[in-house]
């Protein structure tokens, strides 16, 4: 298996906070790995770690095959991984062109300068001063810089946060060719529809640690398919009377979660016509991503923001 | 390096704004003081004209604000834009990464000396320096010491908007105790509060190889040496508290 990431037994603190704990997932190469969790929950931690900007304090770390924790590696890592922060981090005052042109002169095997602005869909805008671009614009003029080095591994911090709608879309499929051209992408995100729509696979993390790992279709036992069964008890009938087990009573109002949900609504609809009961209010749904989400990482979550490095 | 060196120039004057604040105002000073006040004769100064004071002291001002308020909001809006994290994070070494920002504040001194040089000696006759190598060595000692004092307060700064605010009024501030406008009388009070700071030896040091005030040796050791400590003692803060990232909120 040819890895472009491995990373086992991760811990990080800033003082007393545990910013990252115990952290373990690999990444192939070629795909597209996501970070999702809340502020705080240790992406950006993590990422910076990978990236060689902060020392770790326990744990393996492998980045491309290099640890870049060694000072002595860190150097030619660098030229082989791309970085695009969650700033804007452009220069206002040159062009599309200039600034890349002298990001390139830092890399020893850049991509063509015009292929990236391109690649990158600037093409009508490669003489325009930065200032003048939009923000979408801005964003992917700044995956421009993450990519201009050529780099077999590309770290995006949070790529859409602070976009519109719009500008989200094409920031995605400006993420999506580069996969495709067999970039590994390892991102962080707190949006649930953006790793759906890029991610392969996805590590949940919460307060420093993962909390769930896999496809964004199995996450949390999603493709499993239980589904939730709602519906109101008919008038004289007591819970202890229902033919099928149940997982919540709230006042009237029973929930059963099962695997089998066919089964379950025959002997529910079979039960409730014998009793005569002509309407049950029922409901079927189904966990969504965000559902899940919100069950590992735990909703409202009020953590300390990230510390200083 | 000198492909950074010529980009770093090159973000230097694209930003008209900075680049006339830093060099622009040096010389619009000047050539102002000197229309208007230049030909009078200063009892302080042994009786020289005034504007044979102004031009060293706005190679002292140019030096100043190149290393000290230009190179402060440069650290501070780049490390919190995320551009310093970024390069950082590139294969490009931390050496180059610095010394090309350096070398640049030092060339924006030194096209900013030349100017008030020329444009004194062209437009009011001041005369040139009676010793380059003393002026040089003023120079030096100032760019050096001044960009270890931007580096030091850059760190102080915790945001973009505060920057050029915070930057500008320390600045200004010193600029008058020093006496830039107009000179102090030596023994004042305002003359020995300044003593404990750079600001007013570093003008003292240029004026010498100008040979101002008359007859002492153009080597000003005692001026070079106290703004060589603040120097010393901004580079210690700077290395303890410069930092890459921004701050998040």
């Amino acid at each position: 298996m040819n890895l472009a990431l491995r990373v086992a037994g991760l811990a990080k603190s800033y003082g007393s906070l545990r910013a990252v704990d115990d952290v373990a997932f690999d990444v192939e190469r070629g795909e597209v790995f996501a970070l999702l969790g809340p502020n705080g929950a240790g992406k950006s931690t993590t990422i910076e770690v990978l990236e060689g900007f902060l020392r770790r304090d326990a744990g393996t770390v492998e980045v491309l095959g290099v640890d870049p924790g060694d000072p002595r590696r860190l150097p030619e890592l660098r030229t082989r991984i791309g970085v695009v922060l969650q700033e804007l981090a452009v220069e206002p005052y040159f062009t599309v062109r200039q600034v890349l042109e002298r990001n390139a002169g830092i890399y020893p095997r850049p991509r063509s300068v015009d292929e990236v602005i391109d690649l990158v869909g600037l093409t009508e805008k490669r003489d325009a001063k930065i200032k003048r671009l939009s923000g979408g614009q801005q964003r992917r003029l700044d995956i421009g810089l993450g990519i201009v080095g050529n780099p077999e591994l590309l770290f995006l911090d949070e790529p859409t946060t602070g976009l519109d709608p719009a500008a989200r879309r094409t920031t995605w499929d400006l993420i999506r060719h580069l996969a495709s051209e067999g970039t590994t992408v390892v991102m962080s995100s707190h949006y649930m529809d953006e790793v759906e729509a890029l991610a392969g696979r996805v590590a949940v993390l919460s307060r420093g640690r993962v909390v769930a790992l896999g496809t964004t279709a199995t996450l949390g036992g999603r493709d499993k398919g239980e589904a939730r069964i709602r519906f109101t008890l008919p008038d004289g009938a007591a819970v202890s009377d229902l033919p099928i087990p149940v997982s919540r009573v709230d006042g009237d109002t029973v929930e059963v979660r099962t695997a089998n949900e066919v089964d379950a609504l025959h002997a529910l609809t079979t039960w409730a016509q014998q009793r005569g009961a002509s309407s049950l209010g029922l409901r079927v749904t189904r966990e969504t991503l965000e559902d899940i989400y919100l069950t590992l990482t735990g909703s409202g979550v009020d953590e300390p923001a990230r510390s200083e490095s | 390096m000198a492909h950074q060196v010529k980009f770093e120039q090159l973000a230097f004057w694209l930003n008209r704004v900075g680049a006339v604040f830093t060099v622009g105002f040096s010389v619009v000073f000047l050539v102002m003081l000197g229309a208007s006040a230049g030909n009078h004769r200063a009892a302080s100064l042994g009786g020289a004209r005034l504007v044979t004071y102004y031009v060293p002291g706005f190679i002292a001002y140019g030096v100043m604000a190149a290393g000290f308020t230009t190179l402060a909001i440069t650290l501070v809006v780049r490390r919190e834009t995320g551009l310093l994290k970024r390069l950082r994070l590139s294969p490009l070494p931390t050496w180059v990464l610095l010394s090309s920002i350096f070398v640049s504040t030092a060339i924006v001194a030194v096209v900013q000396a030349l100017l008030l040089l020329v444009i004194g000696r062209v437009a009011y006759h001041v005369p040139l320096p009676a010793s380059w190598p003393a002026l040089v060595m003023a120079v030096v000692v100032g760019i050096v010491s001044f960009s270890a004092m931007g580096v030091a307060i850059s760190t102080v700064v915790p945001n973009q908007e505060t920057a050029g605010p915070v930057t500008s009024v320390v600045f200004f501030v010193l600029l008058f105790l020093a006496g830039l406008y107009f000179p102090v009388p030596a023994g004042s009070g305002l003359a020995k509060f300044s003593n404990y700071l750079p600001v007013r030896h570093l003008i003292l040091a240029m004026d010498r190889p100008f040979d101002i005030p008359r007859g002492v040796s153009v080597w000003a050791w005692h001026d070079l040496a106290v703004v060589a400590l603040w120097g010393a003692g901004a580079t210690l803060v700077a290395l303890r508290r410069f930092r890459w990232s921004p701050h998040r909120a």
